[in-house]
């Protein structure tokens, strides 16, 4: 779209500026977020998928930690809104050749091979892949099961469009001698005569987003893999697990197709392992999907008699609501067994006996009936070669090389990585490094902002006003989410006998897109005016369907949804029919409430074009400067009277990057920067409005109009100056928190040099019963410390008291070389805490070493008490201003824990840094460039849209009396001086509804959320 | 379980849900397959505060055993401060019901918040047992409507 | 008659004329006396003249604020609905006030019902005014020709029979509950001002309802409003009742159906009552005019109890405090939350 601006740009001009499009290479989960962030910021995006369909390994996998959230239920609405969207040029099985050129200006060459299905004409009944005569193992389901030779990669695949693989293809490798598919194929879609092409784009900034593959572990003996049927990998044992799966989630084991009774993951197999494996990282995940996997699994267990063991050699449970994960779990009867396996042995029945040691060194042998081994993860050789084709730069893992300050840029400028390309990494850190990346490459391209975008153009929409209801219900199987429970077609059937029914289906996955693209067919030939969806929850998916509506030119608040699944299949699992009737009941209260619903109309909010951030340290600094960068004004806002904040008192970083010296130059960017407004010694007051418009008082007077907010509040170190943890802290002058240490090693002090003794206590204050949580960041903080000690003073005993090592991904070399440099690790647990005393003024550590079993005295000259990270007290506060919400802990909760990480659920209000969970500082940069980027979303507009379901007053009922007024929290409804009655401005209404029930007069309602509606459902509840 | 449960009465109960707390509790009990009785009838509602006294005689008239409110915790009402209002409204209400002779344990309220998804299986759990042990409402429902049609 | 009332008549008489005379106000709210003994109906005197008419005595069981939204809208010129009103002071409208009828006007005022600048208010402290049903009671079945007051008696004749009866005796039950006989706002007062009455029993009726089981509590509920007729004469006379659409009258949404079955009886008593709370201030008109002697004032007056309780809030006692359920205290009681209640039983 050229807008009227451009036109007059000289010919020179526009050479100059980047281009206004993004490459993004890799459609799993990272891909997906940033190519929808850029999209959605004013870029044009083409994002390249090798595989068939978008969605990469998350589409694998069964349900998701610390949530259990159903993989595909959550990432299935970002797939489809991803497929669908107008800026998203997707490309599947297609590959990038090569890269030229520079940064805002860069050449691709993409290679497009041939579907040999057109997707234009594909309606993905499948009617080929049931004649098609070859099978084939199927990659998605990792070789457990088969697909035909034209397939579909998984039921939910973006785009909904069968392929031919070509290896495998009798027609395609001898032509003439099958051809079924063409032959059934209704539509003509098969065209045996595609070709690959080859094609060039021109962007200004690249993505890479290639994601891993599982570690392969038949190279490790020990294991039986490839030779014991039944030992699987994790990867394997998602797609056991999984509905959609071999064995449609009944979880057989694959030498006999048995409910495995007894299960044993065995951890870290090709992590954390030089000699076998090569890999020496640890994989940073596996611990977490071990113990989601033992749970599902037991759930998944239709005996009920399950037994999980798992078998690890730390614990890893490291991230938000991981620890209480674990916790939990140990409570649900999981075993965990700290211990080594050393070999996998063929047992009676095809069972498995383990051979393993213990902590005390004790060889014990145990028999499984499934073993499941927690591969690590690892790059593709193809996208090593890819890495090096393009000259970005590999680390010797073979990740991509990123630094600490700058975690998403790669060795080559104008090129970002994010994902599991660069280190191992969970879901939420993925998506935030892809916002990050979106960001990196936004801040090169901005003045381009929406010269190559599309814009949406809906239908017009019928007017139904005169038209009397014609509904039409979607009834949803999920898969067997709801269909192993509910009757789905008892309730298709019931729906069409409905009043104001006149059409009613059943739909295996109804948010697919092929589903959806017919639901807008459907809605077009039946003349339906309303719909109701008998499926998932509204809260996530709604806005797809709503959207569908309007593709088919119906106003999207013609739509209800009936939440059968949620509130109903999963929750009545064991009463079929009962659920059955609720479901019935549940779409009968939703055709009462459509057949009421009237269109509205589509408001919008237009946008204060700043950003408001709170907190001067390096997570406030890193957002402002990002936004600043792309041209958005910044108010930065730092309670104390300089910028720098919790990073002021760190040395360095794990890689051993000096903190002081970062930090020196990005106070003065941020100082210097001309879009940035600093007001130091400040805190939030007040704020009023919503996204867009935002209007915030600081306690220093100054009001600041802002279109969207970004809190970067940090956090605190804990410090037990009393109770179980204090271990003289605050009595002895010897006995530091990390950061104190930290503080002497900035300022060069000589004394340390001299010690020779020096203890590390892990865990002071987390992990307990009052801090239930894992402070993350300390076992490698403590370690680089003790390596520094080591440097002063080579001669120097360090031992370091832990409860579980967590130097997730790369961190593990430093652990490594901790070992190898004579540092003694020793654990504890919160049975034998270690014991400290003081004895004539010098330190004695008392602890039980669990591999002699004895105690050991230490005395040392240092004691480094690795404490907790603890969220500030002011941070209730400061969320209730903002209306956000927090953890039971005091952290700052994101919209959601996996796919939205810096989002609140307040839109336009973003979180980054400790005031969201303790991280080490490159995740903190990450997570603040990732908040810059989702706040660009709406700075880069001119309005955002707003509530349309607003409260609306009948003034022929209304008396004036004002309580509307008193109980509106956002001044939306004042009294018309003139007529005495109650108006609404639908700028500042949020339809609370809170008028609505306090009117004694019925005068003033929401629109489609009437008290009539209401009442309508609740009596359709009630009819039978 | 099916066969026991066919036995014992299952009452309808009507529970008006805000959107932003205890509707996402009763989502996530279900992610989390938290399982409870199928009594609970589900109406989603911007906030506590929307919920007024009419509504809740409403769902008494119109048969249900047994009505639920829930909301988000004060201090966590999406829209700042509905649930306040609201539990004004419903102390009142409670009361005055009672007084009159509406059982306690017809209508209840609680509060919810996203994250407690268990605690929304145990309201649903507890609400479903209150009514259980006092029987099917009648006292604000039409004696026509009672009368095998 | 007694000579305080009829000093009290005079009073307001005088009052009355002088300022319909000096035109300060253009009409003036009263009561005149009934034409069937002990009975006192509302009157507007527009002019010195029909000043006369005006009387007072304990009969006065109809509000008189119930009359003054609609009164001081008779004053204004017609407008469309967004017109501004019209430039300078609309007329003012004279009114005699008890205790409970100020704190109606206060509520009044609250809601934008009346405009204090356009009031003035003859503040009068009440003795109590007599329930005729009680001094029927106290006759028997015997018709009342004539009813005559003294100091603190009333003298009922009949036919065949004369009876002297303490008039405490027939006091109204929210009269001797009454806490605030005198006005809360007047600008002229007749008589002078007795003072707060501590009342430590005030809610024992409720308290004896609250003492029965449940099961009688609503086979009470059911047997009070049993004989009502739908006849909306409590609402009538309510000066808080003053939807332009009752929810009783309205179709969309129907809330209540209009039969006189059990149900949709019970259904308007409860609303109309819990629209009521923290705003009714126990006047007794509903239960005076109501014509099959239903006490549905012991609905509110529980409603009353509790937001005193719950709250701290007596209505209509000065225009500042908001109503209780337009306002909310952070920490307001939540014991029947079941999710607290849970918490409790941990401890």
């Amino acid at each position: 779209m050229i807008r009227p601006e451009d036109k007059g740009l000289k010919g020179k001009e526009q050479m100059s500026r980047p281009k206004g499009s993004v490459l993004v290479v890799g459609g799993g989960i990272a891909g997906v977020q940033a190519a929808l962030d850029l999209a959605d910021s004013g870029f044009y995006v083409h994002l390249v998928e090798r595989s068939s369909a978008i969605g990469g390994s998350m589409s694998q996998l069964d349900k998701t930690f610390p949530t259990n959230d159903c993989s595909a239920c959550i990432l299935s609405p970002k797939l489809v809104e991803a497929g669908r969207h107008l800026n998203i040029n997707l490309m599947t099985l297609s590959q990038v050749l090569g890269v030229e050129g520079e940064p805002g200006n860069f050449r691709v060459r993409v290679r497009k091979n041939p579907r040999y299905v057109d997707p234009e004409k594909c309606i993905a009944c499948g009617t080929c892949a049931q004649k098609c005569p070859k099978k084939v193992p199927s990659e998605f389901d990792l070789g457990l099961g088969t697909r035909k030779a034209i397939y579909l990669r998984y039921p939910q695949a973006v785009p909904l469009k069968y392929a031919i693989d070509a290896d495998a293809c009798i027609y395609i490798k001898k032509p003439g001698r099958c051809g079924f598919c063409q032959k059934v194929c209704p539509t003509g879609a098969i065209n045996f005569e595609d070709r690959p092409e080859e094609i060039t784009l021109e962007v200004g900034s690249v993505i890479l987003a290639l994601g891993f593959r599982p570690f392969d572990p038949s190279g490790l003996d020990f294991t039986g893999y490839g030779t014991l049927k039944n030992v699987v990998t994790s990867m394997e044992f998602e797609r056991l697990l999984s509905p959609s799966g071999p064995c449609m989630g009944h979880m057989e084991r694959p030498s006999d197709k048995k409910e495995p009774e007894k299960i044993a993951w065995l951890q870290c197999v090709g992590s954390r392992d030089v000699n076998r494996a090569c890999h020496g990282y640890c994989s940073s995940v596996c611990c977490m999907y071990a113990i989601k996997q033992a749970v599902i699994a037991r759930e998944h267990s239709e005996s009920g008699r399950l037994s999980s063991s798992i078998f690890f050699m730390d614990m890893r449970t490291h991230g938000k609501g991981f620890e209480a994960y674990y916790e939990r779990a140990k409570r649900e009867g999981i075993d965990f067994h700290r211990a080594r396996v050393h070999t996998i042995l063929p047992a009676p029945n095809e069972n498995l006996r383990l051979r393993y040691s213990g902590e005390d060194g004790e060889i014990k042998e145990e028999e499984f009936d499934l073993v499941v081994l927690s591969v690590g993860l690892e790059t593709d050789p193809e996208v090593m070669k890819l890495c090096h084709s393009l000259d970005v730069e590999l680390d010797h893992d073979n990740f991509v090389s990123t630094s600490p300050f700058t975690p998403v840029a790669t060795s080559r400028p104008g090129i970002f990585v994010c994902g599991t390309l660069a280190e191992p990494k969970d879901i939420p850190q993925s998506v935030m490094e892809a916002s990050a990346a979106a960001c990196g490459a936004g801040s090169i391209l901005h003045e381009s902002r929406w010269t190559e975008t599309r814009k949406k153009e809906f239908p017009p929409e019928k007017n139904v006003y005169a038209e009397p209801p014609r509904i039409g219900v979607f009834v949803c199987s999920c898969g067997i989410n709801i269909a192993s429970v509910v009757d789905v077609e008892e309730v298709t059937q019931y729906a069409r006998t409905l009043p104001g029914v006149v059409f009613a289906q059943n739909n295996l996955f109804t948010c697919s897109q092929d589903t959806i693209n017919q639901m807008v067919e459907t809605i077009k030939k039946e003349g339906l005016n309303r719909v109701v969806v008998a499926s998932c929850t509204p809260r996530t998916h709604e806005a797809l369907f709503q959207e569908t509506l309007r593709e088919a030119g119906i106003n999207k608040f013609l739509f209800e949804m009936a939440n059968i699944r949620d509130q109903d299949s999963w929750v009545h699992q064991k009463w079929p029919d009962a659920a059955t009737r609720k479901a019935k009941d549940l779409v009968r209260m939703a055709v009462a409430k459509v057949r009421g619903d009237e269109p509205l109309p589509y408001n919008h909010v237009s946008v204060t074009k700043r950003a408001l951030v709170i907190g001067g340290g390096v997570a406030g600094m890193v957002s402002a400067l990002s936004l600043a960068d792309q041209g958005f004004p910044v108010c930065l806002v730092e309670r104390k009277d300089s910028l720098g904040g919790h990073a002021r008192k760190f040395y360095r970083t794990w890689q051993g990057r000096p903190m002081q010296d970062y930090l020196e130059e990005l106070v003065r960017r941020v100082e210097t920067h001309p879009e940035i407004d600093v007001q130091l010694g400040a805190t939030i007051e007040h704020v009023e409005g919503s996204v867009g418009q935002f209007r915030t008082r600081l306690s220093n007077g100054f009001e600041v109009e802002h279109g969207v907010a970004i809190v970067a509040v940090g956090a605190e170190s804990f410090k037990p100056r009393s109770g179980p943890w204090n271990y003289l802290y605050g009595k002895n002058p010897n006995v530091h928190t990390l950061l104190e240490l930290d503080q002497r090693f900035i300022r060069d002090d000589e004394a340390l040099k001299g010690l020779s003794q020096a203890v590390f206590i892990h865990c002071v204050g987390s992990r307990v019963p009052e801090r239930p949580y894992c402070s993350r960041v300390c076992c490698t903080h403590a370690i680089d410390q003790a390596l520094k000690l080591k440097e002063l003073n080579p001669e120097m005993d360090i031992f370091m008291l832990y409860r579980d090592i967590r130097t997730y991904g790369k961190r593990e070399y430093i652990y490594q070389e901790a070992r190898e440099k004579g540092i003694v690790f020793i654990r504890y647990d919160l049975d034998n805490l270690p014991r400290v005393n003081e004895q004539d003024g010098n330190i004695v550590v008392d602890v039980i070493d669990p591999i002699i079993d004895r105690e050991v005295r230490l005395h040392p000259d240092l004691l480094v008490l690795a404490s907790a990270v603890r969220p500030r007290d002011d941070v209730g506060e400061l969320s209730k201003l903002f209306k956000c919400t927090m953890t039971e802990e005091g952290f700052l909760l994101e919209a959601h824990m996996k796919l939205r990480p810096v989002d609140f659920a307040t839109d336009g209000v973003y979180l980054a840094g400790l005031c969201h969970y303790p991280k080490p500082v490159e995740e903190t940069i990450s997570q603040a460039q990732a908040a810059a980027s989702r706040a660009s979303l709406v700075l880069s507009r001119d309005a955002v849209p707003a509530e349309s379901v607003t409260a609306v007053v009948n003034v022929m009922k209304c008396t004036g009396c004002a309580v509307c007024t008193q109980v509106c929290a956002y001044h939306a409804v004042t009294i018309d001086k003139n007529s005495g009655k109650a108006v609404v401005d639908t700028g500042l209404c949020k339809g609370c509804g809170a008028c609505v029930a306090g009117c004694r007069s019925d005068a003033i309602t929401i629109k489609n959320l009437g008290n009539e509606q209401i009442m309508a459902a609740v009596e359709a509840a009630m009819e039978e | 379980m099916e066969k026991a449960k066919k036995n014992q009465w299952e009452p309808k109960i009507i529970a008006f849900l805000c959107n932003w707390c205890s509707y996402a509790g009763a989502d996530l009990a279900g992610v989390s397959r938290y399982q409870y009785p199928p009594s609970i009838r589900i109406v989603r509602v911007p906030c506590s505060g929307r919920v007024s006294a009419n509504m809740i005689l409403d769902a008494l008239r119109s048969g249900a055993d047994g009505v639920l409110v829930s909301g988000c915790h004060p201090g966590d009402c999406h829209y700042i401060s509905g649930n306040l209002y609201a539990r004004r409204r419903f102390a009142l209400l409670e009361r005055f019901l009672e007084f009159i002779g509406i059982e306690p344990g017809r209508v209840n309220f609680s509060w919810v918040s996203a994250s407690e998804g268990e605690q929304f299986a145990k309201v649903a759990q507890e609400v479903t047992e209150r009514v259980r042990r006092l029987g099917p409402a009648r006292k604000l429902v039409k004696e026509i409507d009672s009368c095998p049609a | 008659m007694s000579s305080v009332n009829e000093k009290i008549a005079g009073k307001i008489r005088s009052i009355a004329s002088s300022l319909l005379e000096s035109g300060e106000v253009a009409a003036f709210l009263g009561y005149t006396t009934g034409s069937l003994p002990g009975m006192m109906q509302p009157y507007v005197a527009r002019d010195a003249k029909e000043a006369e008419n005006l009387s007072w005595s304990s009969f006065c069981v109809i509000n008189l604020a119930n009359y003054l939204p609609a009164l001081l809208k008779s004053f204004e010129p017609p407008r469309r609905p967004n017109e501004p009103p019209p430039e300078g002071p609309l007329p003012k409208v004279g009114v005699v006030a008890t205790g409970c009828w100020s704190r109606n006007m206060v509520v009044q005022i609250q809601e934008n019902q009346i405009d204090r600048n356009r009031v003035v208010i003859v503040g009068i402290s009440s003795r109590g005014m007599v329930d005729r049903r009680k001094v029927q009671r106290f006759v028997g079945n015997r018709e009342i020709l004539s009813m005559e007051e003294q100091a603190n008696f009333l003298v009922v004749k009949g036919k065949d029979f004369e009876e002297k009866i303490n008039r405490w005796d027939v006091v109204r039950d929210n009269c001797k509950t009454c806490t605030h006989p005198d006005p809360v706002i007047y600008d002229e007062l007749v008589g002078g001002l007795s003072g707060k009455r501590d009342i430590p029993d005030r809610f024992r009726q409720v308290d004896e309802i609250e003492a029965l089981d449940i099961e009688e509590r609503w086979k009470w509920f059911q047997e009070e409003i049993s004989s009502c007729i739908r006849c909306y004469a409590c609402r009538n006379v309510c000066p808080l009742c003053y939807c332009p659409t009752c929810f009783v009258d309205d179709s969309r949404p129907q809330w209540v159906g209009k039969s006189i079955d059990r149900v949709d009886t019970a259904l308007f008593h409860i609303l109309r009552a819990y629209h009521c709370a923290g705003r009714c201030t126990d006047c007794g008109s509903c239960e005076s005019v109501c014509p099959m002697g239903i006490r549905m004032r012991l609905f509110t007056k529980k409603l009353q109890k509790d937001v005193l309780e719950l709250y701290g809030f007596e209505p209509g006692l000065d225009v500042e405090t908001p109503l209780p359920l337009s306002t909310y205290k952070v920490d307001d009681p939540e014991d029947f939350i079941i999710t607290n209640i849970k918490k409790g039983d941990k401890k």
